[in-house]
């Protein structure tokens, strides 16, 4: 099972940049999500790998064999790769029933009939899809087909597989299943999985490291609790997580090497970061919800504009000093709207950004004066 | 064609290396190899027939010559041709004659028929995909014979039915046979039957398109129009309509260019009253020694020809944006029309009746007339008689069944059929694919403007071309390499049409899928491709083998009269041995729908899938 380096990885389309300079190393064996939302470039990059797409610079290596090269002029075609490629709408054949869909690859790799037929009855009975082998792809459910599609991908041990948004035609139940399948499916077959979802709970959840893409440039590559919890920019930080990280803007002046001054939300409050930092210009203080707690004793006063009882736990999106504040509270509470609220910040995992390039500076706590 | 872009800096090393990678992809070297072909197919024709129309002929020059005080030699190049045809201060009234009052014709006639198709073929795709009318499988069947027999057909039985003792020759046709009615001359020759045959010629066309887009618009668009509650005829008026619009105005402009092309229809029931059209005139001209003058008129009709496509790709172009497939189109609420729903059916029964099934019966009876229009009495003798049947001042041969002449030129016009329509069918995958795959680019719009283009092109014209193209090209004179050719050409657009349309509704992923499990190309388009749209891809063979069976001005400059049947019929035709020239019609019709049917029932493949419906 290779490791996967891509080196300056550029496409352009004419004048479209649909990727820029993209370098990223995938370890053997993890489970990479390219993650970003439409057009960010994260099809590309996996149509790149599967070599379905060719890149306009840049090199892409299995291991140290070259796929691509700009350069050297070694483009190696997709059916060489020893590549699966699971497509967003399943791509299966109509006019093959399952079974057919399933030997087509194999037939094509000139596998023995004996051979072929284990392997299809193997994948058959691994994605519980037996009843259906003689149906026809238009006789099945869409989580049928998405096994089909699966089995189909796997049936030829790819060395690779990468995944397309194979979920998003699914319903929400049918994909929470299905996401444990991948993983299990994963520890199952020990090969490099990558792959694509504009959805970023999949991504926390399932992957080893997130590779988060926007306007076809990397923004963070990480493992999801570190892109969850340290954000390299603002960016990442605010489309990570769910609800949405508060940002709020606020104007910071140091006081140490490892302490800052700032008005933040009418109030005066002190920055202590957990480290060193610099401070440049205007900044913005990025809080997850979960570090607004609520309590009669907190420190600052808002108002409740509007209760979101999930049932495990609620949000609460809290108005103050002309800003509305997302906070997560565990079990279920409904609050009158514009009824008085009084919340803290707390923990050591408050970001401060500079508003100006964006990046992370620093995190730390805040106390309030 | 990405990949030709942004490396200036590379050194030529690098471009070599991409001109090898870009020819490694099918797609690339089909569209750069039918863009090759195309051009050639085009370009040389194009610069003969603009030739031709400059050159002076011989009879031209002596003409030229004392009209004008000049003194050109045959084969000089000059703009004369154009001044006399398009009129100048010594032919005002040649050039009306043969020029503008034939466009004036061919305009008035060609817009007539494209209403006529669009009330006809509209009402009744409405009334089949959004009315709980009965019978709905045999009138979506039967309505598109018109389209399938030859356009001819319905004009020769309009010249059964009406022709009468007061008009032209004074043959008694089956209306003043039977009932002692004499219709006036109008009713029998000149614009009205013209149009009225065309319109319903093409109505089968206005079918199809319209009632594509009407199966496969969303039904939702109109169910939420029904939710804000607004009546039936609202929807009709201010959802379905506008809809439609753009399908409307390419069936429109379709009808409008194949009507202003149309020869054979105009010369049954128009010249004898002395309704003269482009196409009529064009012939008598390619046929008189002012050859100069036809290639002229060819020029103005293609011309026509490019503008009315201009206009339809901007419209279909905008189609594209408000007609999708959801796949969840099939829930139609039907109209209920209650007690009307009968009497709709009976009168469309009546009407398909006339269209579609009358002429097989009048071919059948005319072919029985001891004497012509005379149904007392009766014979088989056109048929079964195994000696010349003679009587006439002409060789006619043996009866039908017998006769050898008929049944080498059906197999003549068999063997073309076959033939162009592998060709023409195989190209159109090829093309399709290419097409598809490459989308967006410059070359793929090249390649389907460029198969489109010969339709265009008048099938009189097409053949005059090609018999330019054989004078020089001596070894192609008089073969069937020569109308193999001919007939390929001229029957690529529809099926790089619907070649083009089945591989865009197949998502690249499709054979993305066979690729990266190491497919080769071959196998992906055997194993994969072609299956899936097995059916349109069989009618793009179809629709040629088809058209092919039943063409006549497209071959009848290049061949002899005893070569393919239709050739053969025409013979029959101008010797007036009318049973004779009946029966092979009727022989044509049946075999041209035994086709169709049986390649339907095999396959799925049908003519409408051949045109470009869904």
């Amino acid at each position: 099972m290779p490791r996967i380096t891509l080196t300056n990885v550029t496409k352009q389309w004419g004048k479209f940049t649909a990727v820029d300079n993209l370098s990223l190393d995938i370890e053997d064996g993890s489970f990479i999500t390219l993650l970003g939302s439409s057009g960010c470039g994260k099809t590309t990059t996996l149509r790149m790998i599967a070599g379905l797409e060719t890149p306009t610079w840049g090199e892409i290596r299995f291991d140290d064999k070259l796929m691509f090269s700009s350069e050297k002029n070694i483009n190696v075609p997709a059916a060489r790769r020893e590549v699966g490629f699971l497509f967003q709408n399943y791509a299966l054949w109509p006019h093959m029933t399952v079974v057919q869909n399933i030997a087509f690859g194999l037939e094509t790799l000139k596998w023995k009939k004996s051979d072929i037929q284990a392997r299809v009855d193997e994948m058959l009975s691994i994605m519980q899809i037996e009843p259906f082998a003689k149906r026809y792809p238009a006789e099945l459910s869409g989580g049928q087909q998405q096994r089909v599609a699966i089995a189909r991908t796997l049936a030829p041990r790819p060395r690779v597989l990468l995944m397309d948004e194979p979920l998003s035609n699914l319903d929400a139940k049918l994909r929470g299943e299905m996401r444990t399948e991948l993983k299990r499916l994963h520890r199952d077959m020990k090969s490099t999985f990558v792959y694509v979802t504009h959805d970023q709970l999949e991504a926390m959840t399932l992957s080893t490291k997130i590779c988060l893409m926007n306007e076809g440039k990397l923004q963070q590559y990480a493992p999801p609790l570190t892109v969850y919890n340290s954000p390299a920019n603002l960016f990442v930080a605010d489309f990570v997580g769910n609800p949405a990280m508060n940002i709020i803007e606020t104007t910071a002046k140091k006081t140490s090497d490892t302490t800052a001054e700032l008005t933040l939300l009418g109030h005066k409050a002190v920055f202590q970061a957990n480290a060193p930092f610099d401070l440049a210009g205007d900044t913005a203080l990025g809080i997850r919800p979960e570090f607004l707690p609520i309590s009669d004793h907190g420190d600052l006063e808002g108002q409740a504009y509007s209760t979101l009882p999930a049932g495990m736990e609620t949000t609460v999106k809290i108005k103050i000093a002309g800003q509305i504040l997302s906070s997560v509270v565990f079990g279920a509470i409904d609050y009158e709207t514009d009824q008085k609220i009084r919340f803290s910040i707390s923990g050591a995992g408050i970001l401060l950004f500079s508003r100006l390039s964006g990046q992370l500076l620093a995190s730390g706590r805040i106390s309030i004066q | 064609m990405e990949k030709n872009k942004n490396d200036g800096q590379k050194k030529s090393g690098h471009f070599l290396y991409r001109l090898k990678s870009f020819f490694s992809v099918q797609a690339n070297v089909l569209i750069v190899f039918f863009a090759v072909l195309l051009l050639v197919l085009t370009i040389y024709p194009m610069y003969s027939v603009l030739h031709q129309a400059l050159t002076v002929g011989k009879m031209d020059s002596m003409m030229y010559n004392s009209l004008f005080g000049l003194k050109l030699k045959p084969g000089d190049l000059s703009l004369l041709n154009f001044r006399m045809l398009l009129g100048n201060a010594y032919t005002a009234e040649y050039s009306a004659s043969y020029f503008w009052n034939p466009l004036f014709n061919s305009l008035c006639m060609s817009a007539l028929a494209s209403v006529i198709a669009i009330l006809l073929g509209g009402t009744v795709a409405f009334l089949i995909t959004r009315t709980d009318i009965y019978c709905k499988p045999f009138f979506s069947s039967v309505f598109i014979f018109p389209y399938i027999m030859p356009s001819w057909t319905l004009a020769l039985v309009w010249k059964n039915v009406f022709a009468n003792s007061g008009v032209g020759t004074g043959v008694v046709g089956m209306l003043e046979s039977l009932t002692g009615l004499c219709v006036p001359p109008w009713f029998v020759y000149g614009i009205f039957p013209c149009s009225i045959v065309m319109g319903i010629h093409y109505a089968p066309f206005a079918y199809i398109l319209i009632g594509g887009t009407l199966r496969n618009m969303d039904a939702n668009l109109e169910e939420a129009a029904t939710i804000l509650q607004a009546d039936r005829l609202r929807i009709l008026l201010k959802i379905t309509l506008p809809i439609v619009m753009p399908a409307l105005f390419s069936t429109v402009l379709l009808v409008f260019s194949s009507t202003m092309a149309s020869y054979a229809v105009p010369v049954f029931v128009g010249s004898p009253g002395n309704f003269f059209v482009l196409s009529t005139r064009l012939n008598s001209l390619y046929n008189s020694t002012y050859s100069g003058q036809a290639f002229v008129m060819t020029i103005v009709l293609i011309l026509f020809g490019v503008l009315l496509l201009g206009i339809n790709q901007r419209f279909t172009g905008k189609r594209k944006s408000f007609t999708t497939v959801t796949g969840k189109s099939g829930q139609v609420s039907y109209i209920h029309m209650g007690k009307a729903n009968l009497i709709v059916t009976v009168f469309l029964v009546i009407l398909l009746f006339l269209i579609s099934v009358f002429p097989i019966i009048s071919f059948a009876l005319e072919s029985l007339c001891e004497t012509q229009g005379d149904y007392s009495h009766l014979t088989l003798r056109y048929w079964l008689s195994r000696e010349n049947i003679g009587g006439y001042a002409v060789n006619v041969g043996n009866g039908i069944l017998f006769n050898k002449s008929i049944w080498s030129a059906l197999g003549g016009s068999f063997r073309l059929s076959l033939i162009v329509s592998l060709i023409v069918g195989t190209c159109g995958v090829l093309i399709g694919y290419a097409v598809a795959r490459k989308r967006g680019t410059k070359l793929a719009s090249l390649v389907s403007g460029l198969a489109f283009f010969p339709y265009l092109v008048p099938s009189m014209a097409f053949g005059a071309i090609f018999l330019a193209v054989a004078s020089r090209l001596t070894f192609l004179r008089g073969t069937l390499l020569l109308l193999i050719l001919v007939g390929s050409i001229k029957y690529l657009p529809f099926a790089s049409r619907s070649g083009t349309n089945a591989m865009m509704q197949l998502s690249g992923e499709i054979e993305e899928a066979a690729m990266i499990v190491g497919a080769s190309w071959p196998r992906r388009m055997l194993r994969i491709l072609f299956p899936i749209q097995k059916s349109s891809f069989i009618s793009g063979y179809l629709l040629p083998f088809v058209s092919c069976m039943r063409e006549l001005s497209l071959f009848i400059l290049l061949t002899t009269s005893g070569t393919l049947i239709t050739t053969l019929l025409s013979y029959f035709d101008e010797k007036a041995v009318s049973q004779m020239s009946n029966g092979i019609n009727l022989l044509i019709v049946i075999i041209v729908l035994l086709v169709n049917f049986i390649i339907n029932k095999l396959t799925g493949a049908s003519i409408d899938k051949g045109v470009g419906g869904n």
